[in-house]
């Protein structure tokens, strides 16, 4: 009877071990194929910025010759390059005051108390309900007034983009949230000013989150085209990658600079994706913390 | 050193929750003042705004003399351990305890003199280089309470210190502060839930309840007087017995009859009862566990009850009891004054006789829940 | 509806609860309108209430005043230079002054304000129209005549400088409400022997107990400048016929009240009120399924690599973050044109005889061309940029369920599946309940996806002044009014505006009151 038991007992075990083994195996199969699909496109446009036969989309994925021939053009038959400094030069500026602008109001809005921040923070959650780009229309009228259009584009751009960025001050927020208390109050007592309080006690423990803000920061002018696109739409100069890259796939244009537009993409990849991996920790972490707070 | 003077204090969140109502108090100089209480009931706010951690809505606090209403916290020369000890984690030990000095600029080799005599009164001089991270909870608050030591400020505020420790950890920091104390010479207000705590460390309590101070005394008034049945009922552990009963007074004197009892009132109790001038009535009869003593049938003076649970502490047991009506007493009886045979007897459901000495029995108004005698 | 007691509603079977609690929400719907009202009303009384305090406040100020601070009503810091608060009276005093010169200089603020016809209702913005002049000029004995253009005035600028009138007037008298205030706050202190703070003590403070005036400063600055300005002003919009024909400069525009509204009850084909409501739908639909099929998917996905035994864990998650790191707009119009006929998926999709045959028959060139399809391939591939996101966050949160119920929940005898509906699955979307709200009205707002990969395509026909698209959201319509088209109507594009976000404010207020995350906060803690 107990040796039955014991057979039993066995027998089970074996089934849920090799029942795993097959979860996990269609586990295994579906990650493969999703890892196919996700890398498929830049595979794709890697492959396609290195076909030298042709300047139009092809059926086929391999080249048929190699060659850096499209890279060469890029830099000798177009703006290209000027585009991709502009964009670079937005992406740094555009790091440094935004994650100025940012930490100082999500430090107040988490740490400071004082009269009128719950009556802010629903008046800037309100104000983020208007479609943003609107302001263009007024702000293009007046920085073609003030010269901050065309070549100047991208000085126009860095003011567009850190003048209100004060409003997305919720991820940090979450995270500031997060610091306890009392030792903003013990450092009060031990003698700092809130002043010193940030700089002395908050700041240092708050490298992830600068990090991470410095990463958007950095990020968002290489996306960006609907905001760029108010600006510089008369210019070549002055643009950024988003929307000189975007002619170039027109219906006009697509036959022309198809392969162009897909060695330009692995050259602006090049930047975003090594500074992202590089960081990439510090973004999960930013991206996890923002969402559970809300 | 310094003395503390709080008058008609008063905090109000939003427009009308109260937390502290009236707070009247004069801490003299080098005096160590326990705030106790159950939780909500104002006493780490009022710490607070001592510390100036929390705006006073009304009322004046003085440090020294100053009113230090609109001072902050780092003019009102104060220092304070916090509850979860607030360690800067990304400094190392030594540097947490100096930060105070780093910040008003003080030269590094007496910033090192009075971290590194601190550390040894504590006993963390090994740990100096580690960060806080690396510590055991015992030794976090020993940095805790050095942060506060090297600062010679005038106050020193503890916010329940200990009640991140476990029992035993506890017991023994408990005693260290009465050590560090003696070495440090200053005044102390230290907050706690803890009614042990408070009785060992306090020159004088201050059992606070809803924003009320409800008492103010040494541990002995407030052991052996309590104003009202708050306080006897939170002084003590086990905490006192409580009962409605009949006070009867027959020919000059005084009697209680608990439960179809009768126990005399002997001693300064009657003697106050009598002066007091109080006759006949329903009171609220207190009698602390460890007052009852057991007896048989025949004393006329014993309560009859049921036994319920019998808690053995060691060197005294805690018995619970139902009496006849239903009412659960706890009764203290220390294990070296039973035989075995007594031991063996009081188990669940054996019937067993309590009676107490009439001298140390505590009187309350019905009404008031104030104390009669006082 | 009667509320069932606690004990009552324990009695119910499953089937029984589940349509309790549906009559419950339904029947909760007219309370949460009426609260809203309510919320409404409190809120002008409230308005209301301190108004009157205020101007009570002023009165007995003036009244009880003594003459430092009653020379302190005309004089700006007065009471501030009375007190020995220089530093304060000297701003104080800068501010009135440079308020006053301003207002009165040749085209200063009264100039403009008067050039503005604020809400004359056919009256134009501006007052002088340029126009072409011809001039004759005798040159080397030939009449030449030559037409010049001799600049008006600029409506967009008369409005802009009228707006910044009205802002400075009202920081005028906020100022002056501020001052007179603190002269009379000095005056009590005084009274009561205490000491003033000085100039030092204020800047001071500045890094201290105001710490957060300095902080905000600059923050606050930039979205008063580049978002509450513009913001109002377009809303002023509105009400104008601002378009490409008349665009301020080479022609005036002018005021035209509530004109403009009228067309949004337009609903015949190309209306705006008919187009509105045809984009809301998709638009709402879009942000549905885009929200909850990545979301749930993407948790999927989480769960999959976060799967005990499935190994090299990290490098899964690699390969789907890269899709974030790369700049969306390379990514997303390179997927958009594999799709097209000549694209390499869109090639391997013309085999199949069937799909090239529908296509043939209805005349589409490519995949994009039809709406159906279109809509289709946008969620599918907003699946694949929107499933890392999730992935990461999700996998962020599973490892915070605490292990301890899982075990606890095995312990009472529940299969993985259970674990999963039991456990996993009501934890998740409590802890995203926020993050869902967010997602679904930035997909509302989705711009990059639709713009990047279709434009709005296939087109269907123009409204508002501009071409409107079967994939449309409300956002990409309102990009192409302002941006894609010639016509410009401007106001229209503000109205649209005003409606995005009342949808939005709407949609997040009713998801807001039903999510429970915002409510018991402390549920899973």
């Amino acid at each position: 009877m107990k040796k039955q038991n014991d057979n039993k007992i066995r027998k089970t075990g074996l089934g849920a071990r090799a029942s795993r083994r097959i979860s996990n195996g269609i586990i295994y199969a579906i990650l493969i194929i999703m890892t196919i699909v996700w890398l498929f496109p830049f595979v794709g446009i890697l492959l396609e910025s290195f076909k030298t036969e042709t300047n139009m989309q092809t059926p086929y994925l391999f080249p048929k010759e190699f060659g850096f021939d499209h890279y060469i053009r890029l830099f000798k038959e177009t703006d290209f390059f000027k585009w991709f400094i502009n964009t670079g030069i937005m992406g740094v500026a555009t790091a440094v005051l935004q994650t100025f602008f940012i930490l100082s109001m999500s430090y107040v809005l988490s740490r400071l108390r004082f009269k009128g921040r719950k009556g802010l923070m629903n008046f800037m959650l309100i104000l983020g309900m208007f479609p943003g780009f609107l302001t263009m229309i007024l702000i293009y009228k007046v920085f073609a007034d003030a010269g901050l259009t065309a070549n100047m584009a991208p000085l126009g751009l860095i003011i567009v983009y850190c003048a209100s960025s004060g409003m997305g001050y919720y991820v940090s927020k979450g995270f500031f949230d997060t610091i306890p208390k009392s030792l903003d109050e013990a450092a009060r007592v031990d003698g700092a000013t809130r002043f010193q309080v940030f700089y002395k006690v908050i700041m240092p423990l708050s490298k992830p989150i600068v990090i991470y803000t410095i990463l958007m920061g950095f990020m968002a002018p290489w996306g960006d085209f609907i905001l760029a696109s108010y600006l510089i739409h008369e210019n070549s100069a002055g643009m950024n990658v988003a929307v000189g890259m975007y002619e170039w796939l027109s219906r006009t244009n697509l036959n022309t600079y198809y392969t162009m537009f897909c060695a330009a993409g692995v050259i602006v990849a090049i930047p975003v994706v090594t500074v992202f991996l590089l960081l990439q920790k510090y973004y999960v972490e930013g991206v996890t913390g923002g969402a559970v707070k809300g | 050193m310094a003395s503390v003077k709080l008058t008609n204090v008063k905090k109000i969140y939003g427009k009308d929750t109260v937390a502290v109502q009236d707070f009247n108090l004069d801490i003299a100089d080098k005096e160590f003042i326990v705030f106790v209480g159950p939780s909500g009931c104002g006493k780490s706010t009022t710490l607070r705004m001592i510390a100036g951690l929390e705006d006073i809505s009304d009322g004046t606090v003085e440090i020294d003399g100053v009113v230090v209403n609109d001072l902050q916290p780092r003019d009102r020369d104060i220092a304070m351990v916090f509850q979860n000890y607030a360690l800067y984690p990304h400094l190392t030990v030594f540097e947490n305890m100096a930060f105070s000095l780093r910040l008003k600029n003080v030269p590094n080799d007496i910033v090192y003199d009075k971290v590194t005599k601190a550390a040894e009164i504590l006993g963390i001089t090994e740990y100096l280089t580690r960060k806080p991270r690396a510590l055991s909870g015992g030794q976090r608050q020993r940095v805790a309470i050095g942060r506060a030591m090297v600062r010679d400020s005038k106050v020193f505020l503890m916010d329940e210190p200990l009640s991140n420790l476990d029992a035993k950890l506890r017991n023994q920091m408990r005693a260290e502060i009465i050590l560090l104390r003696q070495k440090i010479d200053t005044t102390f207000i230290y907050v706690t839930h803890d009614q042990t705590e408070a009785m060992t460390l306090g020159d004088r309590i201050v059992i606070m309840k809803d924003g009320f101070i409800q008492q103010v005394g040494t541990p002995t008034e407030v052991f052996d007087m309590p104003l009202n049945l708050f306080v006897a009922e939170f002084i003590g552990a086990p905490k006192m017995n409580t009962f409605k009963t009949e006070l009867v007074c027959e020919g000059g004197k005084y009697f209680v009859k608990p439960y179809g009892a009768k126990i005399e009132v002997t001693g300064k109790k009657a003697d106050m009862l009598k002066a007091k001038g109080i006759g006949t009535g329903e009171v609220i009869l207190g009698i602390r566990p460890e007052h009852f003593v057991l007896s048989d049938a025949s004393n006329p003076a014993a309560i009859p009850c049921k036994i319920v649970v019998n808690e053995m502490m060691g060197s005294e047991l805690h018995l619970h009891v139902f009496e006849e009506n239903g009412d659960r007493l706890i009764v203290r009886i220390p294990t070296v004054s039973l035989s075995d045979e007594q031991r063996n007897a009081l188990v669940y459901d054996a019937t067993i006789y309590v009676t107490c000495e009439g001298k140390v029995m505590h009187f309350f108004d019905t009404e008031t829940q104030r104390n009669l005698l006082v | 509806m009667k509320r069932l007691s606690d004990l009552d509603y324990l009695k119910l079977n499953k089937w029984q609860a589940f349509w309790y609690k549906v009559a419950l929400f339904f029947c909760a719907i007219p309370l949460f309108f009426k609260n809203i009202g309510l919320g409404i009303v409190n809120f002008f009384k409230k308005c209301g209430i301190g108004i009157r305090d205020e101007f009570v406040d002023i009165g007995t100020t003036f009244t009880k005043g003594n003459w430092a601070v009653k020379l302190s009503f005309l004089i700006f810091g007065f009471g501030n230079f009375y007190y020995g608060q220089i530093l304060r009276g000297i701003l104080f005093l800068l501010f009135e002054v440079v308020f006053i010169g301003y207002m009165i200089v040749p085209s200063g603020g009264l100039y403009w304000l008067a050039k503005g016809n604020w809400f004359k209702i056919g009256s134009t913005v501006g007052t002088v129209q340029g126009g072409l002049v011809e001039n004759k000029i005798n040159y080397n004995g030939i009449e030449i005549v030559t037409s010049d253009w001799v600049a008006g005035d600029d409506s967009v600028k008369v409005m802009l400088y009228g707006l910044l009138t009205i802002v400075f007037i009202c920081a005028f008298i906020y100022t002056w409400r501020v001052q007179v205030k603190q002269c009379r706050i000095c005056m009590d202190i005084t009274a009561k022997g205490k000491k003033i703070k000085s100039g030092k003590d204020d800047m001071k403070s500045l890094l201290d107990d105001q710490f957060h005036k300095t902080l905000l400063a600059l923050p606050i600055t930039g979205i008063l400048a580049f978002t509450v300005l513009p913001i109002i002003y377009m809303v002023l919009v509105a009400f104008t016929s601002y378009d490409a024909a008349h665009d301020g400069y080479s022609n005036l525009f002018s005021w035209v009240g509530f004109d403009n509204f009228n067309e949004l009850f337009n609903f015949n084909k190309g209306g705006l009120g008919l187009t509105f409501g045809e984009i809301l739908s998709w638009t709402l639909m879009w942000a549905f399924f885009a929200t909850f099929t990545n979301y749930f998917l993407g948790m999927f996905v989480a769960i999959m690599i976060n799967k005990k035994g499935i190994k090299i864990k990290k490098f899964w998650r690699t390969i789907l973050v890269m899709t974030i790191a790369i700049p969306q707009f390379v990514s997303l119009l390179y997927v958009s044109k594999l799709f097209t006929t000549s694209g390499l998926i869109g090639r391997v999709l013309e085999q199949i005889p069937f799909i090239h045959d529908w296509r043939v028959a209805h005349n589409f060139v490519s995949l994009w061309d039809s709406p159906t399809v279109a809509k289709i391939l946008l969620i599918v591939i907003n699946i694949w940029i929107g499933i890392p996101y999730i992935m990461l966050m999700a996998t962020g949160i599973l490892m915070n369920i605490p292990q301890d119920l899982y075990e606890s929940a095995r312990i009472d005898g529940a299969s993985s599946t259970q674990q999963f509906t039991k456990i996993t699955l009501p934890y998740m979307l409590f802890v995203t309940g926020p993050y869902l709200l967010t997602s679904f009205v930035g997909n509302l707002n989705n711009f990059n996806v639709i713009y990047l990969l279709s434009e709005g395509n296939p087109i269907k026909g123009t409204a508002g002044g501009a071409s409107v698209g079967h994939t449309d959201l409300l956002i990409t319509w309102l990009f192409k009014m302002t941006l894609g088209s010639t016509e410009s109507k401007y106001y229209y594009a503000s109205i649209i505006g005003i409606l995005v976000f009342l949808v939005v404010a709407i949609l997040s207020l009713i998801i807001y009151n039903v999510i429970p995350s915002t409510r018991n906060e402390e549920d899973y803690k």
